[in-house]
């Protein structure tokens, strides 16, 4: 399957005799680097499977062992531990709510960037691409603030409502409406159709793919954010999974069976998803690329 | 709601029509529950956090008082804060070389066209999507002196084996090699993506000419390449200066985190303690101030560096 050695990277100046046995060694050579270091990636994510299927007598080995023991009481008693399922479902509404909102308003302001006409535009997207540089540190302290005044310490507005706006998809659907020649708006137009109609049912439709991407980007900073939660919150009514996740590992730091268990299972619905749309994800990062360069 | 000004009838008569209506009363409504948003959790936000560290601020709010720079000289006379400014360095200085080197590599090792290679590639970029905490807990096990699987790799080659997380010195490239674990994929598609854009017929062309691999990375490939690094190295210095998740988890949560010793002990960690574990909010809020104008300096400095270095088509 790597007998072709591909035009970028190897290959020697090319000498006519042992060309191609070189070539072919080189590329079984390079296949096994490639696999040897992929499987160092996987290795982690291996061993906490491996330790959260442990009987108890095969955790404190050494060398530690490498085969599931297939026993599932960590999983039975790290469910019992805590409120999972809210934890859970914390989690998913604020993720759902967070991507439902930021994806409306990105949209609506990248519209009136692209198609209405008004006076300073261009001067106002400066000011929002200017946000791109306010580094979150400086936001920590004064947004806690901001919150506690408006009395939303504690609730999960107060995880939602900072990441109402993401300039990253202001830019990157400015950047695909630009892109969409105007015959289409002149012809929506002959046809009776105001700017929300347009934007309904002829902008929003062909956008899908950026759209995707954004949402995926928010998608993954709100699953897996930490820092945030964990400073507006106390209740665990509204923690999200990863807070909860550190508290139990706080708690109980020499039972490794149960934490792996727990980190297995909150890291699972995310590899799944990975493998589910992961052409997606890979060209989400490429592009995300377009926004600074 | 649409307000036929006078300037939206002259710009009519501009070429490109078909976006000229509207005006500003059209405009606000698309554009209010985004600046909204921005306003109240960015634009306002940046402002206070300009000035909060020049005030005694009280979350109560009974007495904010002006402070002058004693928040700051507070925060410059205190001998943590130095050793979370080192900190924060080596983990910069261990990062950034590392996260380009490796995701130059492991980019075009794996820069190839089929099945094989693409389950490589989802391998290396695996973890990024995976929740921190939630595989920072995983690897505090792989760190464990005496049961982990890194000790044991080391014995097994016959190295002297390592505290890890917590010995004082191993501590910060424990957490880096965590943090290289997770994020390298990110890097690694980027470069790909990079790789994926330059010309076949630039390569073939210097193929031809006889150049050697190394001079094609090096003339070709690398200028090409540079704006590609350049990005990594701000993001990745980005990232490193804000990194808390995985120092919080590895250092053992709440109660030890930035330990052993203030090992780890960051400045973004500091401020999150300053401000959300003792409730020192100005004092925090000068230590963010700082951190900030550090930030300020790497990437003007970057910039000024890329000038020289990046080349641009």
């Amino acid at each position: 399957m790597s007998a072709e050695t591909p035009a970028v990277g190897t290959g020697a100046a090319p000498r006519p005799r042992r060309r191609r046995t070189a070539r072919r060694l080189a590329g079984w050579v390079r296949a096994l680097v490639g696999l040897v270091i992929a499987l160092m990636f996987l290795l982690p994510l291996y061993i906490a499977f491996v330790t959260s299927f442990d009987t108890k007598a095969h955790v404190f080995v050494f060398p530690p062992h490498l085969v599931p023991d297939w026993d599932w009481h960590p999983y039975v008693r790290v469910w019992q531990m805590a409120r999972w399922g809210m934890y859970f479902m914390n989690s998913v509404f604020i993720t759902a709510t967070s991507i439902a909102i930021a994806l409306t308003t990105s949209v609506l302001a990248a519209y009136a960037f692209a198609f209405i006409r008004f006076r300073g535009r261009e001067k106002l997207f400066i000011a929002v691409l200017v946000v791109l540089m306010i580094p979150a540190e400086a936001l920590l302290i004064p947004n806690y603030i901001i919150l506690h005044m408006m009395n939303l310490i504690n609730t999960y507005w107060a995880q939602i409502l900072p990441y109402g706006a993401s300039v990253f998809g202001i830019f990157l659907l400015r950047q695909f409406f630009l892109s969409l020649p105007s015959s289409y708006w002149d012809a929506a137009c002959m046809d009776g159709a105001g700017h929300l109609r347009f934007l309904w049912s002829v902008a929003l439709p062909l956008c899908k793919p950026t759209l995707l991407t954004i949402g995926l980007y928010i998608f993954i900073g709100a699953w897996n954010s930490f820092q945030w939660p964990l400073i507006v919150t106390t209740s665990h009514h509204v923690q999200p999974i990863e807070v909860a996740i550190q508290r139990l590992a706080q708690q109980h730091s020499v039972d490794w069976r149960r934490i792996s268990a727990a980190g297995i299972a909150a890291t699972m619905p995310l590899v799944i998803i990975f493998f589910l749309i992961q052409k997606h994800i890979i060209r989400g990062i490429s592009r995300g690329e377009g926004i600074q360069g | 709601m649409v307000v036929e000004t006078p300037e939206t009838i002259v710009r009519v008569r501009r070429p490109r029509t078909s976006r000229v209506r509207g005006g500003w009363g059209l405009a606000a409504w698309f554009l209010l529950p985004a600046l909204l948003f921005m306003v109240v959790f960015v634009y306002i936000p940046a402002g206070l956090s300009l000035t909060l560290g020049f005030f005694h601020y009280h979350l109560l709010g009974v007495d904010t008082t002006f402070a002058g720079l004693s928040n700051f000289a507070a925060a410059l006379s205190y001998p943590v804060f130095w050793t979370a400014l080192e900190n924060t360095l080596i983990f910069a200085a261990i990062m950034v070389p590392l996260t380009i080197v490796l995701s130059l590599a492991l980019g075009f090792l794996l820069h190839v066209e089929s099945r094989f290679y693409a389950s490589l590639r989802t391998m290396v970029l695996l973890p990024y999507i995976t929740p921190v905490i939630a595989t920072s807990i995983g690897w505090l096990w792989m760190f464990n002196p005496q049961y982990g699987i890194l000790n044991a790799v080391l014995s097994f080659f016959h190295l002297p084996t390592l505290q890890w997380l917590l010995s004082s010195h191993w501590a910060m490239p424990s957490v880096a090699l965590y943090t290289l674990w997770h994020s390298l994929g990110f890097d690694v598609v980027i470069v790909m993506a990079a790789i994926g854009n330059i010309p076949s017929s630039v390569i073939d062309a210097a193929r031809v000419d006889g150049a050697s691999s190394w001079r094609l990375f090096r003339k070709i490939l690398g200028p090409l390449l540079s704006p590609t690094m350049f990005f990594l190295v701000i993001i990745t210095t980005l990232g490193t200066l804000q990194a808390f998740s995985q120092i919080y988890a590895l250092s053992g949560g709440a109660a030890t985190a930035g330990g052993p010793s203030y090992a780890t002990t960051t400045l973004i960690l500091l401020v999150y303690q300053t401000a959300f574990q003792d409730f020192h909010f100005s004092y925090a809020a000068s230590m963010a101030f700082l951190l900030v104008i550090l930030i300020l300096l790497f990437t003007l400095m970057q910039s000024a560096l890329a000038k020289r270095w990046v080349f641009y088509q």
